[in-house]
């Protein structure tokens, strides 16, 4: 059955931490994407999402707001993916690094705002989003999953493309911004 | 088609689900309109990133790695552990596959300061001895029904025979047996399976199910005692240890861990699963060796203590039979899973505890299935067959458990006359917040 974040956390926090399993599930791909897309290195992207979960369960009686838990996640991420790459320029001679650097760099995309903007959708949107996106189901298949219908799942879509289509575009404002400010 | 038409049917376009006469309507309509077509190529682009983002990701699997990380390293003092619950319950272990052997002919209690850092010293040594398993098997011997709940503590009971093999490389699997109930893991979905008619199928492969934890926990040998190790140090669990000479001729270190519930007396839970019991743990150590022997476990009960479990057999890294996380089900079986919503749902969200209590009952007399099913989950021939044609004498108020169900007192008098009090356990299912049967019949 599927239920909400909050309701898994919760009942993680009561002693299921079985259902830790079923966040994993619920996460593991949007969260390897982000971390695919900031550290560019699938091998690497993939330890550090293994070290977040972990991270997560360890500290999920610190998460104040348990619907939160993708954006409190993907935070987490974030953190484990500087530290990673730090530990990487510790670990390696000074040339290897920038060489790292370099190529971490080049291959990395500029795609990860995209999970963080679907952290922030709505609970019911985003599950819709991973679910068809992520998970690959059809819309019938998402409909069935979560005992809608199939129009509700296309309405919900819509309305998803809508707040992610503002979210990325004021980001993308945002970073103009910046890089206006930061020209001399 | 005018513009608000043709956008509302962006996403049903692009994910091809207009009928074709929409469709052609729609597209006639972008061919027309630059702000349409602007606008639907916008919507396209998201929906063919996404699509990428998903692709990218389509063969990671965490699940498994990132539960079995999480099993070993969730022991800091604050987190709440098999061990920390055992010593708070006040159980009695001694492992060891040498427990027979544990005919004690000469024993010195020490409970002073040092001996108490002795017995932390003893714990840690266990803990390395038994590092980086790669499979367990447990055999024990637990007070309980032999189909009720794997964490059920059942003083008045005979012992039943308990076990559990687990493989924790190179992919997490499990199984736990009574007698009248399996758990089975195999590394894809995890099985309930109570006898004779009675499934239950996760699809997710948990790294433990169905009121299992605490036997995993203990199977995590070496994080256990860790765990243990830290939860003395921070909470002040009292300890005791003691020299004593076994039947072998050996010399043995046995440390008995004090642990309360946290639940009060009157709690109806108190001291019927091993997570709300107040017990004591004890621990028998070879010590030359190092190995962990022995466990048992003590209920503490208002008559006095009573050995509610003790672990006969710890089989380190044991080869385990394939075949062992296999298991076929009687053609019988009728299997549980999701609760569905039902098109007049909102009726049982309405109910009160005592009110489905009554309708469940009520469904049963009339032999209803349909209607007694809307609280099974599954409802098994068997309950059937137990249940069909019963009269209610009464229903009681309920009150509340601390693991979130309602009880409901209830007195029914069965189709062969056998008249029977108890107690019903409802609680909401989470996805349809329907009342379901959770245990007391």
């Amino acid at each position: 059955m599927d239920l909400t974040d909050k309701e898994y956390v919760e009942r993680c926090r009561d002693g299921h931490q079985e259902d830790f399993s079923l966040l994993v599930d619920r996460y593991q791909k949007p969260l390897f994407s982000y971390l695919a897309a900031r550290v560019g290195n699938f091998a690497q992207a993939e330890e550090a999402a293994q070290e977040s979960f972990v991270r997560a369960f360890l500290s999920l009686k610190k998460l104040r707001k348990p619907e939160s838990f993708y954006s409190w996640l993907l935070g987490i991420a974030g953190r484990v993916a500087q530290e990673q790459f730090r530990s990487d320029l510790r670990r390696r001679q000074i040339h290897e690094a920038a060489e790292t650097m370099m190529t971490s760099a080049a291959d990395a995309d500029e795609e990860y705002p995209l999970e963080e903007a679907i952290a922030v959708l709505p609970e019911n949107h985003r599950q819709v989003i991973l679910l068809r996106y992520y998970e690959g189901l059809s819309c019938q298949e998402v409909a069935t999953r979560l005992a809608m219908p199939l129009g509700t799942v296309t309405k919900t879509l819509s309305r998803a493309f809508l707040l992610l289509r503002q979210d990325l575009q004021a980001r993308e404002r945002a970073e103009q911004t910046v890089n206006l400010n930061e020209q001399p | 088609m005018n513009c608000a038409e043709c956008r509302d049917n962006f996403i049903a376009c692009a994910e091809g689900l207009l009928e074709r006469q929409d469709e052609l309507q729609c597209q006639a309509h972008l061919e027309t309109c630059a702000q349409c077509r602007a606008e639907y190529e916008a919507v396209a682009s998201l929906q063919r990133r996404l699509i990428a983002r998903g692709q990218a990701a389509a063969g990671v699997s965490l699940v498994q790695t990132v539960m079995r990380r999480v099993q070993r390293e969730q022991f800091t003092p604050e987190r709440e552990t098999i061990m920390s619950k055992l010593f708070r319950n006040r159980w009695g272990w001694g492992l060891g596959t040498a427990a027979g052997a544990a005919a004690i002919v000469a024993v010195i209690l020490l409970t002073t300061p040092k001996a108490q850092a002795r017995a932390l010293e003893i714990m840690s040594k266990g803990a390395q001895a038994v590092a980086k398993l790669t499979s367990i098997h447990l055999r024990g011997q637990l007070r309980s029904a032999p189909q009720d709940n794997f964490s059920a503590i059942m003083p008045e009971c005979d012992f039943v025979s308990i076990e559990l093999w687990k493989q924790f490389e190179p992919a997490l699997k499990w199984r736990v047996d009574k007698p009248g109930r399996t758990a089975v893991m195999d590394g894809q979905s995890t099985l309930l399976f109570i006898k004779p008619d009675f499934g239950y199928k996760v699809p997710q492969a948990s790294p433990s199910a169905f009121d299992t934890q605490w036997l995993h926990e203990i199977a995590n040998l070496s994080q256990t005692l860790e765990s243990e190790i830290n939860a003395i140090k921070a909470r002040g669990w009292p300890v005791t240890l003691a020299d004593e000479q076994g039947a072998d001729g050996k010399s043995k270190s046995v440390i008995s861990v004090e642990a309360k519930s946290g639940l009060g007396a009157g709690d109806y839970l108190h001291n019927k699963f091993f997570s709300t019991a107040d017990t004591r743990h004890e621990y028998v150590f070879d010590n030359q060796s190092e190995l962990l022997e022995s466990v048992k476990v003590y209920l503490h009960a208002a008559s006095g203590d009573q050995l509610v479990f003790k672990l006969d057999e710890i089989d380190c890294n044991p080869a385990i039979d394939p075949a062992v996380f296999q298991l076929q089900l009687p053609a019988n079986v009728s299997m549980g899973g999701p609760m569905q919503v039902l098109p007049d749902n909102q009726k049982y969200v309405a109910m009160t505890s005592e009110q489905a209590a009554r309708a469940l009952f009520d469904a049963c007399g009339r032999e209803d299935w349909t209607e007694a099913a809307k609280f099974f989950n599954p409802l098994p021939d068997s309950m059937k067959q137990y249940l069909g044609g019963l009269q209610v004498v009464s229903i009681g108020t309920h009150f509340s458990a601390s693991n979130g169900a309602e009880l409901v007192p209830y007195e029914i008098k069965l189709k062969n006359g056998q008249v029977k009090k108890f107690t019903l356990s409802l609680k909401r299912d989470r996805s349809t917040s329907r009342w379901f049967f959770d245990g007391g019949i």
